[in-house]
């Protein structure tokens, strides 16, 4: 077990920062537990590294093949698609199509129209009154218009309904007495007899 | 050091633009570590060559989506891992990764060419390195061999820097104690 202020390996493998070094060397020098330790890590890393790099046995090399590389649009368009100013151009070119089309299927506005006929003194302190009266009669007018329009569809659709109703009505009636009819003549009750018989 | 780093990301640019030659140099560069690395892992050179072949061809083929060409090495190492343990994956799939070999079953990993030490010290570290787990392994590789920092480590092995310290520091007292008598007849 190491007294060490850091662990001795991370010392070892320098993944201390200077400062923590420093700390760690003054310790090492006055402590011979953590020296021999040190030591002891030290040659073990030396005897690893005895064991050598192999060289590769055959070396790798890749060819350039015209009929597999990809032109220069495909390489470019590969290679921007491939970076990450593709979000942005993906998002500005949404935002461009989602303004063309608020920009065409916008009505197009008229009130700016008389409200530029009228004089500018005028329009200072007069037109905005004017206007709000004259908004106001024509909500109630159009109100009214389509109260009325509604009210006459209602009784032409009353109307409509008790026609229907009443011709249904005469053809149960017809009905009724075409069958009472039958159930008379279906009786044969035949003609009545004379007076005189039955006195006899 | 910074100027060779500033090339590493310049051939990465122009190979990402589908220039081959700059990826091939870029290869050069990469190749042996890759390939040791993976030669610990799997302790077979067959595998290792074929799995290196592999991961070059996907990070060739996925280079356009390494946003910084600084993280180049720890990208390019979780390829290999990815390969390395698929790999294991389809050979055993009903077994876990643990129950690999381990590498010491391969003599062979020793020095190549004329050693500066003795024959018989490689033989012992493989050996001793071969009695550690394969994530124990991989992690002695990375820290000890490839000289990664432990947060590239935890990105390479997509686990925390805690589990990677925990890993390494384990396997360094089995290594210190099975390389203990190596040590004692004198390695300087």
């Amino acid at each position: 077990m190491s007294c060490s202020p850091f662990d001795l390996k991370d010392y070892f493998f320098e993944e201390l920062g200077g400062a923590e070094r420093k700390q760690v060397e003054a310790h090492v020098t006055g402590c011979h537990a953590c020296r021999e330790e040190l030591h002891r890590l030290r040659l073990t890393g030396t005897t690893l590294l005895s064991l050598r790099e192999e060289e590769i046995p055959r070396r790798i090399a890749f060819v350039s093949d015209p009929v597999f590389e990809p032109s220069p649009w495909g390489r470019w368009w590969s290679g921007f698609w491939n970076t990450p100013a593709r979000l942005g151009f993906g998002s500005a070119a949404l935002l461009s199509a989602a303004l063309v089309v608020f920009a065409l299927a916008r009505p197009t506005p008229v009130a700016p129209v008389r409200l530029a006929q009228v004089p500018a003194t005028q329009t200072a302190q007069t037109a905005p009154a004017i206007d709000e009266a004259a908004i106001q009669a024509r909500i109630e007018q159009a109100a009214d218009r389509a109260v009325a329009a509604r009210t006459k569809q209602l009784v032409d659709e009353v109307a409509a309904e008790r026609q229907k109703l009443l011709l249904v009505a005469a053809e149960l009636d017809f009905s009724d007495r075409r069958e009472r009819a039958r159930t008379v003549a279906a009786l044969d009750y035949g003609p009545p007899q004379p007076a005189a018989v039955e006195a006899k | 050091m910074i100027f060779r780093a500033v090339e590493d990301g310049d051939l990465i640019r122009q190979a990402a633009r589908g220039n081959v030659e700059a990826f091939n140099l870029l290869v050069s560069r990469w190749e042996k570590r890759v390939y040791n690395y993976l030669l610990r892992l799997t302790a077979n050179r067959e595998d290792a060559l074929d799995l290196t072949q592999d991961v070059f061809l996907k990070a060739y083929q996925n280079l356009r989506k390494l946003d910084d060409a600084a993280r180049f090495a720890p990208w390019l190492y979780r390829i290999a891992h990815n390969e390395a343990y698929s790999m294991f994956r389809k050979r055993r799939p009903e077994s876990d990764v643990a129950d690999l070999p381990p590498a010491a079953t391969e003599t062979g990993i020793a020095v190549g060419g004329n050693p500066v030490f003795p024959i018989e010290l490689s033989l012992a570290v493989a050996s001793a390195l071969g009695r550690l787990t394969p994530e124990q392994r991989e992690a002695v590789t990375l820290k000890i061999y490839q000289g990664f920092k432990f947060e590239e480590m935890a990105e390479i092995l997509s686990c925390p820097v805690s589990t990677i310290k925990s890993r390494l520091y384990t396997a360094l007292e089995l290594l210190k104690i099975e390389l203990a008598p190596i040590e004692a007849r004198g390695v300087s």
